[in-house]
């Protein structure tokens, strides 16, 4: 027999269990399961193999596609992780009454679709655009080498995830206490060496949040490639995308995302590795 | 050399339209412990954090040693300094607090682990080096706050009411130990507080401090006993304020005529504020014969509130204004309801010319 309170928070609970199951656990599960099936012509057969493993593991072009999307997603997050720091590091400290406008303005990108975006980015670092504008109305030559390279993906996607990292950061510095920057100056330590030793490690949980947030959506990525980076911009999510719609081979591509969830995971865990909650401050006395 | 460890010269201070400091002078020797006393917003704090380098003087110099480090970043300036949260840093371990401004100075291990053994023994705090901050008590990170501003062998300490957040037992006994440091490493030590019985405890000398402003510099027996202000009279010790007029060189005081010490300047007419401590005051029951020379006062005892060695007697006299009484609380002569005459010697207390507020 329940007691009436258990029966409530079973009650209270269902919902919300019924729909993680239904709708985040059932389509990983699916995906795993698709990735030992077989798809041939658009169908797809339920005889289980590892042939898309073998694929995947040993052709070499998915394997370069995965290190291109990888050394992407590790520059924009370097890239953010620099732009970041200074930009929320002020908004928490300078910010006074204005802090939070300041911090909702980072998302003033959201409020349009990243499609529009992306076209935005287009019409600024296109051919025609407002850049190249600029450089011919000095008499210069146009540059061609920023729309449709890499470059670009890399820019698309750092204005894309850069709210993540300073929203990360921004919210690690509210809990920090900046008093200790006082004690660590009075004790004879330079400003640099201030921050090194005290704000850094007592705002890494708050880094290694952000630096998640913007290094895992990146190795998935398909718009920004597709939209900024040319005929030869493909990324692993590019090609990824792909065995779902062109050549519908469904199998091949839930043995891909197996592999990238996999890679992901494996990050997640090695930036979890590097945080020692002993020395993380969250249990300090006084923050 | 001179024996001024730290000068402060007509050092001023605004935040935006408010004063924080105004026109401080100020000499501290070598092997003094000085307070700066005042209420809070009193520009105590500012004060130590522009000696500290934390804050830049709008106008003034700061000599530390006889060198000018005015325009010194606080990092340059090579003092101490305890903090009122104690602001141990949360990821590192009591040594590693502790041996901080070592590490800072590019000290090497051998001096780091030799000081930290000095240190620790001198704060009775070995045995807690491994540990953070977060295992500790408020008394051990109160120790290990003061620990790591002497590791250094600093010219000299400044504490930012480091015992406020210390309950009472606890401060009692810190009061005492902060005390023996100072002695033992014979630098000046500058502490900030609010609380007049740590002041008292612990100083050599006393700077009561009120809107930005010395009110006086002194010796802290000079501060207890005499007060050069009405301000300090009514905020260092228990003191009843009787404000009346001056009458024939007597004070009229609610139609009670009372002796008081001569006023410089006053003339008849003037009104006047007499500051007597309460342990000044006697009390004893109506009728007793009393001294001729005594003030007295007659009332009724409203309450008696017991404090342990005293107790304050708060009697009602005839108008209904309230006179408060220590006496010890180990003589029950009187009870609650009694009527009392209160007697006290006229040049026990302090007169002033009335504050205009």
């Amino acid at each position: 027999m329940l007691r009436r309170a258990e029966t409530r928070f079973l009650l209270l609970g269902l919902p919300g269990v019924a729909f993680t199951v239904l709708f985040l656990l059932m389509p990983i599960v699916s995906v795993l399961i698709f990735s030992f099936w077989r798809t041939e012509s658009y169908e797809i057969y339920a005889d289980w193999n590892l042939d898309n493993y073998r694929a995947v593991l040993t052709n070499p072009t998915y394997l370069t596609f995965l290190g291109r999307s990888a050394y992407t997603a590790l520059i924009v997050t370097l890239l953010c992780l620099l732009y970041a720091w200074p930009v929320a590091y002020f908004v928490a400290k300078y910010g006074g009454r204005y802090r939070l406008l300041l911090v909702l303005g980072l998302a003033a990108p959201f409020f349009t679709g990243a499609v529009l975006r992306l076209a935005a980015l287009q019409a600024i670092m296109g051919p025609i655009g407002f850049i190249n504008m600029v450089v011919t109305w000095f008499g210069l030559e146009p540059i061609g080498f920023i729309m449709y390279t890499k470059f670009a993906t890399g820019i698309g996607l750092a204005y894309l995830y850069l709210p993540f990292m300073v929203t990360a950061i921004y919210l690690s510095l509210l809990n920090f206490n900046f008093q200790l920057l006082n004690v660590a100056k009075v004790n004879g330590a330079r400003p640099w060496r201030a921050f090194w030793a005290v704000t850094w490690p007592l705002n890494w949980i708050g880094t290694v949040i952000g630096v998640v947030l913007v290094f895992i959506p990146c190795m998935a990525e398909s718009l920004t490639p597709r939209f900024l980076g040319g005929p030869d911009g493909a990324l692993f999510g590019t090609v990824l995308g792909q065995q779902f719609g062109e050549t519908g081979t469904w199998a091949q591509g839930s043995a891909m995302g197996v592999l990238l969830f996999v890679v992901c995971f494996a990050v997640i865990v090695g930036m979890a590795l590097t945080i020692n909650p002993r020395r993380a401050g969250f249990t300090g006395a006084g923050r | 050399m001179s024996d001024v460890a730290i000068g402060i010269h007509d050092v001023t201070k605004r935040f935006g339209r408010t004063v924080a400091v105004k026109n401080a002078t100020l000499e501290i020797s070598q092997g003094e412990f000085f307070s700066l006393l005042g209420p809070s917003g009193s520009g105590k704090t500012t004060l130590l954090r522009i000696i500290a380098g934390l804050e830049a003087p709008d106008g003034g110099r700061v000599t530390i040693a006889g060198k000018d480090v005015t325009d010194l970043p606080p990092y340059a300036r090579g003092v101490g300094m305890v903090f009122q949260d104690f602001l141990l840093f949360p990821h590192m371990t009591v040594a590693e607090n502790i041996q901080f401004p070592l590490r800072m100075q590019h000290a090497n291990r051998a001096t780091r682990d030799e000081r930290l053994a000095w240190i620790v023994k001198l704060l009775r705090i070995d045995g807690l080096e491994g540990r953070f901050p977060h295992q500790l008590s408020g008394g051990q990170q109160q120790r290990v706050a003061l620990a790591r501003g002497l590791i250094s062998r600093p010219a000299l300490l400044l504490l930012d009411e480091p015992l406020a957040n210390l309950d009472r037992e606890l401060r009692k006994e810190m009061e005492v130990e902060v005390r023996r440091y100072q002695r033992e490493l014979g630098i000046p030590f500058v502490y900030v507080t609010h609380n007049q019985e740590e002041a008292l405890t612990m100083s050599d000398r006393i700077a009561v401090m009120r809107a930005g402003g010395f009110e006086q510099v002194a010796p802290k027996l000079d501060v207890y006993i005499a007060p050069a202000t009405a301000f300090v009279a009514s905020f260092v010790g228990h003191a009843n304020r009787l404000r009346g007029n001056l009458r024939d060189g007597m004070l009229d005081w609610k139609g009670h005529r009372l002796a008081l010490p001569k006023i410089e300047g006053a003339t008849d007419g003037d009104a006047i504020d007499y500051f007597i401590k309460c342990e000044h005051l006697t009390i004893a029951p109506a009728g007793t014969s009393v001294g001729a020379n005594l003030n007295r006062v007659d009332g009724t005892i409203r309450d008696i509130i017991f404090k342990g060695q005293v107790a304050d007697h708060l009697v009602v006299l005839g108008d209904g204004t309230e006179i408060v009484v220590s006496e010890a609380a180990s003589l029950p002569r009187v009870k609650a309801g009694d009527a009392v005459s209160i007697t006290w010697a006229p040049d026990a207390g302090r007169s002033f010319r009335a504050l205009d507020t």
